[in-house]
């Protein structure tokens, strides 16, 4: 008798994207590419996916591998198959984006970040995720290839609900580039509530251009107390051009409280996390701009 | 006089650590025999609701599936499948109805693990809800009841009292009098009450349940992670009908116990289940399913005193409802030995403890390290610290003048000795630098700091039977029950025993828990281990060296020269054979206390005495808060390998942080929300307060062996409320509930605002 997951399940590593594609254009939601099979095996454990099949895009080269910056110097392109490791040891992103390794110091362990992938990580769409709101903030874009040919897409328009993204059946996630802005400075801030190793209560992703005390632009992103990563576009629009004081940054935090409503879990309430969004949003600004311009 | 050692009171390491650290080390996860099935255990859906039906066969069609079994077949091995230390009450799988969500409903056996746990998974059950109760409080009255009669076991001399009821969910109503504390209140010039409530949490191990039953002919053996396994073979014999000598145990190391091990676990299901499919069977839990087997009580305190004008406590009331969960298992005793020190220790006149365990459906709670002690300082130690605050004393001195000394009758009336309260409070205000000032900051960054002094009591009256057998080359066995689950007990044994023969201990060979080998232990359990089997040990080792010397002089040799142990047997039996075979057993003095009054001139066999202090750091904005320095300093007697005793202080300290700050399992409707360890925050080594202090007294217990007694549970006792009582130092709240979070701190700023 044939019961479907009793055997197990299989593990492919297909060496060509037609391969791929045809080893995961099944219809059945038991199939699905793996890139570290960090967060699958998660699933698996807590029994909400049993795969029939994993696909393994190890071995499909090239478009998946490989960081670096482009010809002119104005992205960085990073194969959606590194590691959180290897971005954390790459002088590249050291230099273009301390943030990333600032970010990583909180995320997981060794172990995890020793396997979990960047496009493994992009593509889990679970909201309390550290990196996908760090990508929004520095305008990350993604290059998808599928069946039907390939797109790009921004980090930020791949998310369209809790645990749900844009990407199609078969779909995968090649790339991620990130635009290199010299003069814009980030800041993530991962407040966790029970222990210092946790899910975030609320991650917070920001990236500012100044021009002494003046934001010319910047990005406000928040995560984890809602259902997907989401700009604070008020709160934005409040700070865009304006002079950085105590006064402007009451009003920004007024406005980021007022545009989204958290959830309650058993991080905290739903008050006692708009109160950390007001206070937090407040300090991350300070301090980004402190840094960018010491009194 | 001072007293010369040559094995005790040294920092040896232990025995097994080589053999631990090269992965060599034996545990019942590693165990597989021939024919073994694997089982699967299918759990509850609903806290409280009739089983219907229950449609085994998508299961039973899958191949490879052995069978699926539910209580039915239980049955017909186990005519009446109901065990537990104090209550029979509680079915070897779920039986008409389910009483907690999570409950153990039926097994799948199959010769492959991982197609027991597909197949569990197909496994429907048509189910009728019933209406459920949850609260502690609330089930003492409640019309809703877990069980329609309570059937107690009578297993234990100090359960032996425990009344068949009807139509209650107290399983037991633990009672205290000394005093009139009514005419106590109506004297004092100030009364205070207050109410503290502490969360579930559990002990998670970082080995999970496991148990393996073998039938074979009329002989059952279990090999099983069980930190008590001479009840096991008392309970399992008692199910089956048995006499205790065709049931063996044995049990190998343990990977950490903290008190669930106890009793009877999978035991009796995985004996069941070798009955009906005549192979051996194991079940392994993951490390998720343990938040279903058995937890740490909940429990809702209401304390209340009469204080004079002048800081002298004139009475005090306790009333104290456990959160039992839907099985009794030890919970009665826990309710009853923390209920009897949970006065807190302080020398008060009129004192009323009523201390009720109470059924609910949610899991099942049991003995937690320091055995409902910790819930208890929690609210005394805290009442305390929000007494001197409101009457504007200071809260050291509110203390010491109403500390209990040695001498003095505590509340049961067993009169204190060997309790280094005092002692250790001046060693913790010493090491805290409590005279010097302190900076509490200004403006974001607010600080703290509190003190608390916690005790209790041991089980009694437990026995402990030990044997050293000195083999005729003149090296040693020491057959021991007591169970090594990390705490070292091997090690120690081993220099109590080598202390007396004169032996180095590292030469000593401890032999595991095989009931058909090792003599009775009551348990590894409540700190008893050290001072009942340590003294076990000492009687056999002073016996057999008795013994060894009756040899010798009958041989004509001068007992005591240094000619080799084996010349004597040589000289005896004509060549190297025969065995000198010395026995201790111990059972401390114990007079069982009044049903009404609790009152008892000998209720514990020592005391346990720990005092801890705690620095924190508030962000007033955040209401986030860091514990910057612990400070735990525990009167153990004697340290007997004081390197050991500092881990245990520090371990048990750990442990009780957790509990403190960041443990919580979160109910909703009856079902678990954070059923994994992801969700159930354990604290990491980024939570640990930078400084962090364990100390002991200089301290004898003097009935103890070699002036030792436990160490495990002490410094678990009042780490709690003094975290609690810094935090509302630092602050000006008062947290009433553990765990002590942030938001907890923020909604109590809010109401103070309001
Ligand atoms: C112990 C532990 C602790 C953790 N702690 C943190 C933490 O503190 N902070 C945090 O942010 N995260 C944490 N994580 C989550 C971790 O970041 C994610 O599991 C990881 O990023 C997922 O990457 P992966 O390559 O392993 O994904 P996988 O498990 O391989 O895949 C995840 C999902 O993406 C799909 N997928 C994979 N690759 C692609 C691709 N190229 N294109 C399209 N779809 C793809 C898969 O089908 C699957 O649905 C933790 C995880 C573990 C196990």
């Amino acid at each position: 008798m044939e019961v479907a997951g009793l055997r197990g399940f299989d593990i492919v590593e297909p060496s060509s994207l037609e391969e791929a594609f045809g080893l995961l254009g099944t219809g059945d939601p038991a199939v699905r590419p793996m890139g570290g099979g960090t967060a699958l095996m998660l699933m698996m454990k807590s029994e909400l996916f049993k795969p029939t099949r994993l696909v393994s895009l190890r071995k499909l080269g090239e478009p998946f591998h490989g960081l670096g910056e482009s010809a002119d110097g104005k992205w960085v392109r990073i194969g959606a198959l590194n590691t959180f490791s290897m971005l954390d040891h790459s002088p590249l992103m050291k230099s273009h984006f301390p943030i990333i390794s600032r970010t990583m110091n909180t995320l997981a362990n060794l172990r995890v970040r020793n396997v979990a992938s960047v496009g493994g990580n992009l593509a889990h769409g679970d909201p309390h995720l550290d990196l996908p709101p760090v990508w929004m903030a520095l305008d990350g874009e993604v290059r998808i290839v599928g069946p039907s040919g390939e797109r790009v897409s921004a980090v930020a328009d791949l998310y369209k609900g809790y645990y749900e993204t844009t990407l199609e059946e078969g779909e995968l996630i090649t790339e991620l580039r990130v635009p290199v802005k010299p003069d814009w400075k980030s800041s993530y801030t991962k407040v966790t509530t029970r222990a210092a190793h946790d899910w975030p209560a609320i991650g917070l992703a920001i990236s500012v251009q100044l021009s002494g005390r003046q934001i010319q632009d910047l990005r406000i992103v928040l995560s984890a107390a809602l259902d997907k990563p989401t700009r604070l576009t008020a709160a934005e629009t409040v700070l865009r051009g304006r002079d950085i004081g105590e006064a402007l940054l009451r009003e920004a935090a007024d406005a980021a409280t007022e545009e989204v409503e958290l959830e309650t879990d058993n991080r905290g309430s739903q008050e006692y996390k708009t109160h950390l969004l007001r206070i937090y949003v407040t300090r991350a600004l300070q301090d980004l701009v402190s840094e960018a311009a010491p009194k | 006089m001072t007293e010369v050692f040559t094995s005790v009171g040294r920092s040896i390491p232990r025995l097994e650590a080589r053999d631990k650290v090269t992965g060599r080390t034996e545990y019942v996860h590693h165990l597989r025999l021939p024919r073994m099935l694997y089982g699967k255990i299918f759990r509850s859906a609903y806290p409280h609701a009739r089983i219907k039906s229950v449609d085994k066969s998508a299961a039973e069609a899958i191949e490879g599936v052995f069978r699926v079994v539910t209580i039915d077949d239980i049955r017909t091995v186990i005519p009446h499948p109901y065990y537990g230390p104090a209550f029979h009450d509680q079915p070897i799988l779920a039986d008409g109805k389910t009483r907690f969500s999570g409950e153990p409903l039926a097994v799948v056996l199959a010769e492959d693990p991982s197609i027991a746990e597909e197949a569990a998974g197909l496994i429907t059950v048509e189910y009728e809800e019933i209406p459920a109760v949850f609260d502690e409080v609330e089930a003492m009255t409640s019309d809703v009841l877990v069980h329609d009669e309570l059937k107690p076991a009578s297993t234990f001399a100090d359960l032996k009292h425990l009344k068949g009821r009807k139509g209650t969910n107290i399983a037991l109503d633990h009672k205290l009098l000394r005093g009139d504390p009514e005419a106590g209140f109506a004297k004092s010039d100030f009364v205070f009450e207050h109410v503290f409530r502490s969360q579930q949490v559990m002990h998670t191990p970082m080995e999970p349940f496991v148990s393996v039953a073998d039938v074979t002919g009329d002989r059952m053996t279990l090999h099983t992670a069980s930190q008590g396994p001479s009840f096991v073979r008392i309970e399992i014999a008692r199910l089956l009908g048995w006499p205790e000598n065709r049931v063996r145990v044995k049990v190998p190391f343990l990977g950490g116990g903290f008190g669930g091990k106890l009793y009877i676990k999978l035991e009796a299901l995985v004996t069941a289940l070798s009955l009906l499919v005549r192979r051996p069977v194991k079940i392994s839990l993951t490390m998720e399913e343990q938040f279903f087997m058995v937890t740490r009580h909940p429990c809702t305190f209401r304390i209340k005193s009469g204080v004079n004008k002048d800081g002298k406590i004139i009475a005090r009331t306790c009333d104290i409802a456990w959160n039992g969960g839907a099985y009794a298992d030890i919970g009665p005793r826990v309710t009853q030995k923390a209920g009897f020190t949970s006065a807190g220790p302080y020398d008060i006149e009129n004192v009323r403890i009523r201390s009720s365990a109470v059924y609910t459906n949610r899991p099942p709670a049991g003995a937690l390290r320091g055995f409902g002690a910790p819930q208890t300082a929690w609210a005394y130690e805290r009442h305390m610290d929000m007494i001197a605050e409101e009457m504007g004393l200071d809260k050291v001195e509110f203390r010491r003048q109403n500390l209990l000394r040695d001498g003095r009758p505590q509340a049961s009336g067993t009169i204190l000795v060997d309790a280094a309260i005092e002692k250790s409070l001046d060693k913790l205000l010493d090491i805290m630098k409590w005279n010097q000032p302190f900076d509490r900051g200004s403006g974001r960054i607010r600080r703290g700091r509190g003190i608390a002094v916690g005790f209790k009591g041991i089980t009694s009256p437990t026995t402990s039977v030990a044997i050293v057998n000195l083999y005729a080359d003149g090296s040693c066995g020491l057959f021991i029950g007591t169970v090594d689950m990390g705490q070292g007990s091997d090690t120690v044994m081993a220099q109590i025993a080598g202390e007396v023969l004169g032996f180095d201990p590292t030469t000593i060979k401890v032999i595991h828990s095989d009931t058909d080998v090792t003599p009775y232990d009551m348990g590894t359990l409540g700190s008893r281990s050290t001072f009942h089997m340590g003294t076990a040990v000492r009687l056999a080792a002073e016996d057999a060296k008795k013994k060894l010397a009756e040899l010798a002089a009958s041989v004509g040799m001068v007992p005591g020269s240094n000619q080799p142990i084996s010349e004597i047997f040589e000289r005896r039996y004509g060549m190297r054979a025969g065995n000198v075979i010395g026995v201790g057993s111990f059972i401390p003095e114990y007079q069982k206390p009044d049903p009404e009054t609790g009152q008892s001139l000998k209720v514990t066999p020592f005391w346990g005495v720990g005092t801890n202090g705690a620095e924190v750091e508030v962000d007033m904005e955040t209401c986030q808060f860091t514990v910057t320095k612990l400070v735990n300093v525990a009167d153990i007697g004697r340290p007997l390998n004081p390197k050991l005793a500092l881990q245990q202080l520090s371990g048990a300290g750990i442990m009780q942080y957790g509990f403190t700050t960041t443990e919580n399992m979160i109910f909703k409707e009856g079902q678990l929300t954070n059923a994994s360890l992801a969700d159930y925050k354990i604290p990491g080594l980024l939570d640990m307060p930078r400084e962090w202090i364990n100390e002991f007294t200089d301290s004898i217990q003097h009935d103890g062996p070699f002036g030792g007694k436990g160490a495990g549970e002490t410094t678990t006792i009042a780490l709690s409320p003094a975290i609690g009582n810094a935090i509302a130092d630092a602050t000006g709240v008062q947290l009433m509930d553990l765990p002590c979070t942030a938001e907890s701190i923020f909604q109590a700023l809010k109401r103070a605002k309001a």
